[in-house]
């Protein structure tokens, strides 16, 4: 297991550095660079602007400006951000934090409503319970997020209940410790509940499905026949096997979220990476654009690992070495 | 008071930094030497109390505020403004726009202390927006002095420092900024401004910005009544302004805004250095510098049309080059281009364009079909209206236009390096200062965007306006200087180089609840924070 899991981390150096210069290569050879909203700005001279090309580098040729990149990164240097004028880990670390704890509240909700609305329904095939669930999953399945999100915000500003994006109120600085806990878990129900609507429905299908493949199997049967109650036939025998493949599923649904909510959080100004790195991309501010990336490609790597570590755990007849 | 902005400031070094998200937090914390009157727009005394000119307008001395200090208490002297003018702004090793505004035909102003609260300028010409140059905001030498002098100073006060060491002299201090959501201010308890009876200034505590970059969210979270004011859209008007009464609200409609939108055609006569080929094909060339042929397209931009689609009926056509938010050198009398599609097409019959094969479109006297590609930047909605609207009118007085809209980035590189272009709808933000627009007016200017950078004018009226530039920066007498500015702005109306189109309005919304509360066009609704006050019952 130590062996398979060093491995998949050697794997990914090659991988990042790919990522890392695409990233770069794509920045640079798409027109314009990030001085160029200076250069409109009539109150900027020639000169200033070429003060500020040689101070960002930006005068180098562009091997020696990714050259220099690795070199600053293998020191755990990220860079300078152009456009806020500092480190850029000073400006991503709370963006990944805050992206991670919405990832993680939506991820969580996801999973505790969907496991069991699909063995609910599995249970209760063809029933009227099954019916309207599966009639509900339809139509969540067809709405995309994002729009979910704006009818959140403008049922929130009808009724007032939930506060309008954002993630603390503007008093946040003010409150103590169980009112600022109560504040941020208020802010999360509109985003959380956008991002998890969609993965729900998809979710609870897959589990369904599992479930009724193995609710067809002999040995469910052979427990049943020996008399076995059957909230252990379902719960202990089940179960257990149904949810393996959703195991799968799991790492890679958490990095997909983490990656995916940058719409969300750009509707709900939630403070996180994604809108983060749109400003970025078109402000052409290339070391943030590159940073916010390979934490974006870690979170998704590492998301996947731990996924199939899972799975080895859970699946006995599944071996790395 | 809580506000809103659509994204972070870039810094808090007022220095390195000045665009709006940044000018917001910075306004509030510094000051300058003198200020604007946002009712006036006249120059009017700040952190100096008093200056006196010399004969020759050369020599400018300005008595300091003795009751002034940092908002951590340390006094404010003449040390501050010395320091900020020769170590930082004239500092070769800090990158800043402020030193283009204060360098005159690449000479610096010398700057020395006479004592702790008197300092001389001494200017190397003439220089009529001095005055005005000097609400530059003062920093405190005690607080940047070591970064200076270690070489930190271009990565000091960004937007990762420590609220207490941005220190100011203006109403209030940041007290905490947390990224993506807000910025939080108090008032500074050593601020010297006092009220009309005496009462020390500022009356709020507490000023808060929220960071909502969806301008729809912003919206949303005014009406339901977080945030106490909002800058409103034209398209946003109809939606909120009925409400005004039931959610205790004010709309103000401060009249035209200074931005400006305008076409404008590849003038640029100079050729590609790497292959030879000319930038513009030579026979679009031709039209493009033809005053009839420019005459004609800007008697087809439908100027009420643009305002009642894109502005909600709230805007203000454009003739003239300064708007009338610049106030004082606003000249009203210019040319005009009524919307008349049969003056253009008869003013294009007349210069020899005309359809002769019967396709439809029009040719040019030598048989070329006028057509041309117009570009904008995408992410304006506005633009590609504007753009929209502009392009029907052309098809319809024969031309093909190629509407394309593109990436800002794109744009820019297009229109500052590769010159690449053939039409293009772009707007400027203007002020009321004249000479800071020599970018854009000059010929040898970056910003001359028809055809930039010119080693010596191309036309006589180019030549014309650079003079008045030349002049203008040197005439001290405020009424010479608005003769001059008039004629610049009436021969651009003239030779349209840049064809307007229209202003849009500066509309605000903001909630019943602050007293001294004095809109004005220039200063918006926000202009004097330090006198603001909640109104009892809602505190």
């Amino acid at each position: 297991m130590w062996r398979y899991t060093l491995k998949r981390m050697l794997v990914a150096v090659p991988m990042l550095l790919g990522i890392s210069l695409l990233t770069f290569v794509l920045m640079r050879v798409t027109p314009g660079n990030y001085l160029d909203t200076i250069r409109m700005d009539p109150q900027f001279s020639k000169e200033t602007i070429r003060h500020y090309e040689q101070l960002y580098q930006l005068d180098k040729p562009l091997a020696q400006q990714y050259i220099r990149w690795i070199y600053n990164l293998l020191h755990f240097e990220l860079g300078y951000s152009f456009h806020y004028n500092v480190p850029v880990h000073k400006i991503i670390g709370e963006r990944v934090w805050n992206t991670f704890v919405l990832s993680l509240s939506a991820f969580l909700f996801t999973w505790c409503i969907a496991i069991p609305l699909g063995i609910g329904a599995a249970l209760n095939r063809n029933r009227p319970v099954d019916r309207a669930v599966q009639f509900f999953s339809y139509i969540a399945l067809s709405f995309p997020g994002f729009f979910l999100a704006m009818i959140f915000l403008f049922w929130a500003s009808q009724t007032g209940i939930l506060p309008l994006g954002g993630m603390h109120s503007p008093d946040y600085d003010r409150l103590g410790m169980g009112g600022k806990i109560v504040d941020l878990l208020k802010h999360l129900v509109i985003p959380t509940r956008a991002l998890s609507v969609g993965s729900i429905a998809a979710l609870q299908r897959l589990m369904r499905g599992n479930m009724l493949e193995v609710l067809g199997q002999r040995y469910i049967l052979t427990a049943r026949a020996k008399g076995l109650p059957e909230g252990r036939v379902v719960y202990h025998h089940a179960l257990r096997n149904a949810v393996n493949p959703l195991i799968t599923l799991l790492g890679y649904e958490f990095s997909s979220l983490l990656s995916g909510a940058a719409l969300i959080e750009i509707i709900c100004s939630w403070p996180g990476l994604g809108s983060l790195m749109l400003t970025a991309v078109r402000s052409k501010d290339v070391y943030l654009v590159m940073a916010s990336m390979l934490m974006g490609s870690i979170l998704f790597m590492v998301g996947n690992l731990l996924a199939d570590i899972a799975l080895a755990k859970v699946d006995p007849r599944i071996r790395y070495d | 008071m809580v506000l809103a902005t659509t994204s972070d400031p870039r810094s808090f070094n007022d220095i390195l930094a000045k665009e709006t998200s940044t000018s917001l937090v910075t306004d509030l914390i510094f000051e300058g030497l003198t200020t604007t009157n946002a009712s006036t727009t006249k120059v009017e005394p700040n952190l100096a109390k008093s200056w006196d000119i010399s004969e020759d307008g050369l020599t400018w001395t300005f008595h300091l505020r003795e009751d002034a200090r940092w908002n951590d208490g340390q006094p404010f002297t003449a040390d501050d403004v010395v320091f900020t003018f020769n170590g930082l702004i004239y500092n070769p090793d800090i990158p800043s726009s402020a030193r283009d505004i204060f360098t005159v035909d690449g000479k610096t102003f010398q700057v020395e202390k006479m004592d702790d609260y008197t300092v001389r300028f001494t200017l190397p010409v003439k220089f009529a927006p001095f005055l005005r140059g000097m609400s530059q905001a003062i920093l405190p030498q005690h607080k940047l002095q070591k970064a200076v002098r270690e070489g930190r100073f271009n990565f000091t006060w960004g937007i990762d420092a420590d609220p207490a060491e941005i220190v100011g002299t203006g109403p209030f201090k940041l007290v905490r900024y947390d990224p993506g959501q807000r910025l939080v201010f108090e008032r500074n308890p050593y601020y010297w401004k006092k009220s009309f009876d005496g009462d020390p200034l500022p009356y709020l505590e507490r000023i808060i910005y929220l960071i909502v970059p969806g301008v729809d969210v912003g919206l949303l979270k005014f009406m339901e009544g977080t945030l106490d004011g909002y800058t409103l859209r034209g398209m946003d008007y109809p939606l909120v302004k009925p409400l005004e009464a039931k959610n205790n609200f004010t709309v103000y409609d401060l009249g035209p805004d200074t931005g400006s939108q305008f076409l404008f055609f590849n003038q640029n006569s100079g050729r590609n250095p790497q292959t030879g080929q000319p930038f513009v094909a030579p026979y679009k060339l031709a039209w493009f510098t033809d005053l009839e042929f420019r005459k004609a397209v800007a008697h087809a931009v439908d100027k009420e049309k643009i305002i009642e689609i894109v502005d909600n009926k709230l805007g203000y056509p454009q003739h003239s080059a300064m708007g009338p938010a610049a106030g004082f050198f606003y000249n009203p009398h210019v040319a005009e281009y009524d919307y008349d599609l049969n003056k253009a097409r008869a003013i294009l019959a007349a210069a020899g364009f005309s359809d002769r094969n019967g396709d439809g479109f029009i040719e040019d006297p030598r048989g070329n079909t006028v057509e041309f590609s117009l570009y904008t930047n995408a992410g304006t909605t506005e633009r590609v209206d504007i753009a929209a609207i502009i392009r029907e009118d052309l098809e319809r007085l024969g031309m093909k236009v190629h509407f394309q809209a593109l990436e800002f980035n794109t744009l820019v590189s297009k229109l500052t390096s590769r010159f690449d272009w053939e039409a293009v709808i772009l707007g400027l933000t203007g002020g009321i200062e004249p000479h800071f627009g020599k970018n854009v007016w000059m010929s040898s200017g970056q910003l001359h965007m028809w055809y930039p950078m010119q080693e010596k004018p191309a036309t006589a009226w180019e030549k014309r306006v650079d003079e008045i530039f030349d002049q203008g920066v040197q005439e001290l007498d405020e009424n010479k200087r608005k003769e001059l500015y008039d004629e610049y702005q009436l021969i651009v109306s003239r030779e349209l180089p840049l064809i307007y189109t229209v202003l849009g309005a500066r509309l605000y919304a903001v909630r019943n609840k602050f007293g001294n509360l004095k809109p004005t066009n220039y200063g918006g609704v926000f202009h004097n924070p330090e006198e603001l006050y909640m109104k009892e019952g809602y505190r």
